[in-house]
């Protein structure tokens, strides 16, 4: 395999880099989020990053108003994709069924902001730039590159070849997937990826289908695959925990089981859910379905981690 | 002008507004007395979409037999129920991945093969599902289907005509309800802070509350301050009048400055599925709507020496007999869809213009939301007579 990146490297479509991110892999880290997602949680905190395209955006609060403004009122912007209601206040309202996707340039005509895109082509030189501005964070703490989404490996020619390079830059590379992409992809990725942080969200594959879009067969069988063929990886394990969908004892247990026989599963985490995603949502003209969902509890939680800190040999923080 | 035997298609956006069956006999008489079948695509375009559904019937036929007993009572034969927007169809595709696939195309091929002329979708309903089907339809018109539109609401928000039906029904409801509601709270001396819809439009609101002698009205047009409304209720008091009866659109919002108490957005509340788990997983019952009243009796209880009860109407206007204006909308509208696909129209909405029913491009009905102007004349009586709109 070519070791070195050409001006003919893929693209890739870049929702957002984010720094000094302490909860995506070892140390201070940089994490790259890629565009587009095969799952579709419900919780999904990340709504911007599921269509695989960049997509037009819309903050109401930012709008200057159409008397001030009133650009995306006029072509080119797609007939009837921007309007404004009579006798209220003359901030622009979007309708989601007219704006498509070839239409995004439409967000250059927004001074304000308002009006703005989710998706950005970039490439391998222009992400690691950016990344590599923390490179000293990197060597203080062990941290590095960690590629997220949406679901990175769904651009396996661009994470492989973004990989790839961090690790000829000297930067630490780790992944977060949620496994549901075609064996291929992963295998094309993997090589390059020192730490694989992976997420078991429900055990059921019936309540899987229903809470992610599909069932979770193939995940596993990836999950499995992974772990036996990159036995120099380091994986971690994770569940996004949700009241009421997955904090049962049931599921830790059973991914407990699923990992225990590989010793290159070096943890297992749980993860809080949190709502911090809800605002965009309304960006997208999209409707958040956990609106009433509650974040679990510190003593849920505690428990759920004490019987994995008891399946990896540790002393919960509670003392249990 | 078209000629020969048509082939006409009929269909519901989601949502449902009283005496929505009354377009389609309207529809389905009219047909019959100009020489075209009619058919009826169940819920939405998903009847032709996903017929396995349906056991592979996903369309009806509609002649006027079938339609006899319909009393437009409560839904509708042909279903509200559509969820599936053609151009953009959710799916697990053969690599065991979700997507959103643009089916429109497919669709269309469909709506030849069934040899059908021409489309009259029956659109509106609300903020955000009525629009949406609005939308749709316009996009499968500039795709070269020929479509006819009919308006509902029950918030008569539909800019292009003056009346859609199902909202004279609502208004009727909502009216007696609010009688109920303010002569119970008079008796015990409590407000009754009553939601009712309308989300960007304050039309029923104003006008039901209005009927009912409300003491404040507050709307979508009107940013309020509760103070203001505190003040005008103190002032009734004084001059003999017991406050008892509150009405808050769902869209209704505090002027600038002044606080709310509770959740913000109605609507997106109520269109969260997964709202409530005590109903199962997956099943979950939706509190639609409320957030608004619930807001506004908190606040004014904290402002008056009053107790405030909160209630929301919220979707139960939805349904119910239609009036006797509903039932002559109706079916004046579903009579002047067919007669214009007849006459060779597309890309049409049926609007009321008093005294007639007119035919006004798609274009111009899509996005135009009929709000209440600041000169209504209704907010003027209002006003005289001694309701506040919270300024």
């Amino acid at each position: 395999m070519d070791q070195t990146v050409s001006s003919l490297t893929p693209t890739g479509i870049v929702v957002n880099i984010q720094h000094f991110c302490t909860n995506d892999g070892p140390g201070i880290r940089t994490t790259v989020f890629l565009k587009g997602c095969g799952n579709r949680c419900k919780w999904c905190c990340n709504p911007e990053t599921i269509h695989p395209k960049p997509e037009l955006a819309y903050n109401r609060s930012k709008c200057i108003g159409a008397k001030a403004c009133g650009r995306c009122l006029q072509a080119p912007a797609p007939e009837g994709a921007f309007y404004v209601i009579a006798d209220t206040d003359d901030r622009v309202h979007v309708n989601w069924d007219l704006v498509s996707d070839a239409e995004t340039e439409v967000a250059s005509l927004c001074p304000s902001e308002a009006i703005h895109l989710f998706g950005e082509v970039m490439t391998v030189d222009q992400v690691l730039e950016e990344v590599e501005q923390d490179a000293a964070f990197y060597r203080e703490s062990g941290g590095g590159i960690t590629l997220s989404g949406g679901e990175c490996l769904l651009q396996p020619a661009f994470s492989a070849t973004l990989l790839m390079e961090a690790h000829r830059r000297g930067i630490n590379t780790a992944i977060e997937t949620a496994g549901n992409v075609p064996w291929a992809f992963m295998e094309r990725v993997l090589p390059h990826v020192d730490t694989v942080l992976h997420d078991h969200k429900l055990t059921d594959p019936e309540r899987h289908k229903k809470w992610i879009g599909v069932d979770n067969k193939r995940i596993l069988a990836n999950y499995k695959r992974a772990y036996e063929a990159y036995p120099d990886k380091q994986f971690i394990a994770r569940t996004p925990v949700i009241p009421g969908v997955n904090d049962g004892e049931e599921h830790i247990r059973s991914v407990l089981a699923f990992i225990a026989p590989y010793k290159n599963v070096i943890d297992y985490q749980l993860l809080p859910y949190h709502r911090y995603g809800e605002a965009k949502y309304g960006f997208l003209g999209r409707v958040y379905e956990l609106e009433d969902f509650e974040r679990p509890t510190p003593e849920s939680l505690a428990r759920l981690q004490s019987i994995i800190d008891e399946a990896f040999g540790r002393t919960s923080p509670t003392g249990a | 002008m078209a000629t020969g035997m048509q082939r006409v298609a009929i269909n519901c956006g989601g949502g449902y507004v009283p005496g929505l069956d009354k377009a389609v006999i309207g529809a389905v008489l009219a047909a019959a007395e100009l020489g075209c079948d009619v058919v009826g695509i169940r819920d939405g375009y998903d009847g032709l979409l996903l017929p396995e559904q349906y056991g592979g019937e996903g369309l009806i036929k509609l002649d006027p037999r079938a339609v006899e007993r319909l009393d437009g009572s409560g839904g509708s034969i042909l279903g509200a129920g559509a969820r599936t927007d053609p151009f953009r169809v959710r799916r697990v595709n053969s690599e065991d991945m979700v997507e959103e696939l643009d089916r429109s195309d497919e669709l269309m091929k469909i709506i030849r093969a069934e040899k059908i002329d021409a489309v009259i979708s029956i659109v509106g309903g609300s903020a955000l599902t009525g629009a949406h089907a609005f939308s749709v339809a316009w996009k499968l018109s500039r795709k070269g289907l020929r479509t006819v539109c009919i308006p509902k609401s029950v918030e008569n928000d539909i800019g292009a005509t003056a009346l859609s039906f199902g909202y004279n029904s609502a208004l009727s409801y909502t009216t007696d309800t609010l009688e109920r509601i303010r002569s119970g709270a008079r008796d015990v001396r409590r407000i009754a802070v009553v939601e009712v819809l309308g989300y960007h439009a304050g039309w029923l609101a104003l006008q039901a509350g209005m009927a009912a002698c409300a003491d404040a009205v507050l709307i979508p047009e009107i940013p309020y301050d509760l103070r203001k409304v505190a003040e005008r209720l103190r002032r009734n008091e004084e001059a003999g009048r017991s406050p008892a009866l509150i009405v808050v659109a769902e869209g209704a919002e505090p002027a600038a400055g002044t606080e709310r108490i509770g959740p913000k957005d109605a609507l997106r509340k109520s269109l969260a599925p997964l709202s409530d788990p005590r109903f199962g997983e997956g099943a979950r019952v939706i509190e639609r709507s409320g957030m608004a009243g619930q807001a506004v009796a908190l606040d004014l209880q904290r402002l008056t020496n009053r107790e405030t009860v909160p209630f929301s109407l919220g979707q139960l206007i939805r349904t119910g007999m239609p009036t006797a204006v509903d039932c002559q909308l109706g079916l004046g509208y579903g009579a002047a869809a067919v007669r214009a696909v007849v006459e060779g129209h597309s890309e049409v909405m049926v609007a009321l213009e008093p005294p007639a029913l007119k035919l006004l491009p798609l274009a111009e009905a899509v996005n135009n939301v009929r709000t209440i102007p600041a000169d209504s004349e209704f907010l003027r009586i209002a006003r005289t007579l001694g309701i506040s709109l919270g300024d």
